[in-house]
């Protein structure tokens, strides 16, 4: 199980992230979480993607509050995104995509992932984000009309 | 942007979407497998523990209802005893067997009365009777000679019926025989007797006496003697309430079947559980509510303190 759907796990971490090394290691700490976890999942309340989608949600938001705390403690305001040449979210990634993708935000980066490139409906990525289907709709529609933007500003810039 | 060039975008989207490293499949193949364990799931404990409460209250009510109230039906049942002796009607108790509850000799027990103490007894007794004069006037006959005498009377007849009231005094030492030959004049309806303990106050009396005599206060001595002498009155004579009747029972009084016995038990006892649990209900409640208000709250400010979280990291 682990393995088949370690891909849509590392590339919903990937894009939370924008970190390829961050997801990664988020992706195995979502795996350990799922070993330790497994006799909590109940296939009847959703399948095992959502289920790993869910621990993985919750692994990388440990990690941006530790990450929230430790910046506050040091004072450090500088993103650890790290300045990469390649594309981050794919290597046939135009690089004016790639760019628009990273400008979003987590949170719009998040309803992308989940509803555009692991395809799930509306109702299962609601019950990843823990909210209404509804409001998967807006929030993927702001974060689409922001990406469009970003890109078109991009092209004319 | 054209709507067909940016469905084009969201495809690149998805095809570029990077699998995972190798690295990471690696770490992820070297995990153990997880074996299945049993789990206590919330819902369906919740579920077979309400199940189990139920059928195990029921089961208690069916029990019980079986095998009879211990408490609660040996009473109806001496109520009916009773009662079926009071239907007899007519046939004096020559004899009144113990067993019936009326042998008064062997209910006035020693543990009631001390004869070396100072006791005040009170006795009330109904009784049927068929012939009304002569069951009263032997009562005032019995007082009479045991020592007592008669403190009133009320006496009146009807056409169908007639009812007589004796509050008659007792000798104490005599009250036992007196009620022996009472409950020989009818049936007994109803009887009551109370004895309250008099020695103590009459030991205080006594002290009091000794001491005012001591210091040679005259008019208290006798103020106190008078109080003693009452006192002393109202252990000697037993008041005794004798009322008689002529009255037949308004209406036959059915022995329940087993089986309404065993509705009556069942459904006391299902009231009784049905009671306690809205009991808990009713106590609990309000401490569930706000325990599940608060989980609640607690969850929506955490999901948008992460949504906000999100939003703020890039």
């Amino acid at each position: 199980m682990a393995e088949e759907h370690l891909d849509d796990v590392y590339r919903y971490l990937l894009y939370m992230t924008g970190n390829p090394h961050l997801a990664e290691d988020l992706a195995a700490e979502t795996f350990e979480r799922a070993l330790r976890r497994w006799r909590r999942f109940d296939p009847r309340r959703g399948a095992a993607r959502t289920w790993l989608c869910q621990l993985a949600r919750g692994a990388a938001l440990d990690h941006f509050r530790a990450d929230r705390r430790r910046r506050k403690r040091e004072g450090v305001y500088a993103s650890d995104v790290p300045e990469l040449d390649e594309p981050v979210f794919g290597e046939g990634l135009s690089p004016a995509l790639d760019r628009a993708v990273c400008s979003l935000s987590a949170a719009e980066r998040e309803v992308v992932v989940l509803r555009v490139v692991l395809e799930l409906d509306g109702e299962t990525a609601a019950r990843v984000l823990g909210i209404r289907p509804t409001a998967v709709s807006t929030r993927l529609s702001r974060a689409l009309q922001k990406l469009e933007e970003r890109m078109v500003s991009d092209v004319r810039g | 942007m054209s709507e067909a060039s940016f469905e084009m975008v969201l495809n690149e989207l998805r095809e570029a979407a990077p699998p995972a490293p190798e690295r990471l499949r690696g770490l992820v193949r070297s995990l153990p497998a997880a074996t299945p364990r049993f789990s206590l799931r919330v819902r369906p404990a919740i579920s077979a523990a309400i199940v189990t409460m139920l059928v195990v209250g029921v089961g208690v009510s069916i029990y019980a209802g079986l095998r009879g109230d211990p408490a609660g039906h040996r009473n109806t049942a001496n109520y009916f005893s009773a009662s079926e002796s009071a239907q007899s009607g007519g046939t004096k108790q020559r004899n009144p067997a113990p067993s019936r509850g009326l042998g008064f000799e062997q209910q006035l027990a020693p543990g009631l009365t001390a004869k070396s103490r100072l006791q005040k007894q009170d006795v009330a007794m109904r009784l049927r009777v068929d012939d009304l004069s002569g069951a009263t006037q032997s009562a005032v006959r019995t007082t009479r000679r045991l020592g007592g005498f008669v403190a009133g009377a009320d006496y009146a007849t009807r056409s169908e019926d007639g009812n007589s009231r004796l509050a008659l005094r007792v000798p104490v030492a005599n009250l036992q025989k007196a009620i022996a030959s009472f409950t020989q004049l009818g049936t007994i309806l109803s009887q009551h007797i109370s004895v309250a303990d008099l020695q103590g106050g009459l030991e205080r009396l006594d002290a009091r006496i000794a001491k005012a005599r001591h210091a040679g206060h005259a008019q208290t001595v006798a103020r106190l003697e008078r109080r003693r002498d009452a006192l002393i009155r109202e252990g000697t004579y037993a008041h005794v309430s004798l009322q008689l009747t002529t009255a037949k029972p308004a209406a036959k009084n059915v022995v329940p079947g087993r089986f309404d016995r065993f509705l009556d038990t069942s459904g006391d006892i299902l009231g009784k559980e049905a009671i306690a649990v809205l009991y808990a209900l009713v106590v609990a409640g309000p401490f569930v509510l706000i325990a599940a208000l608060l989980f609640l709250a607690e969850r929506t400010r955490r999901r948008r303190s992460d949504h906000r979280l999100l939003e703020e990291t890039g």
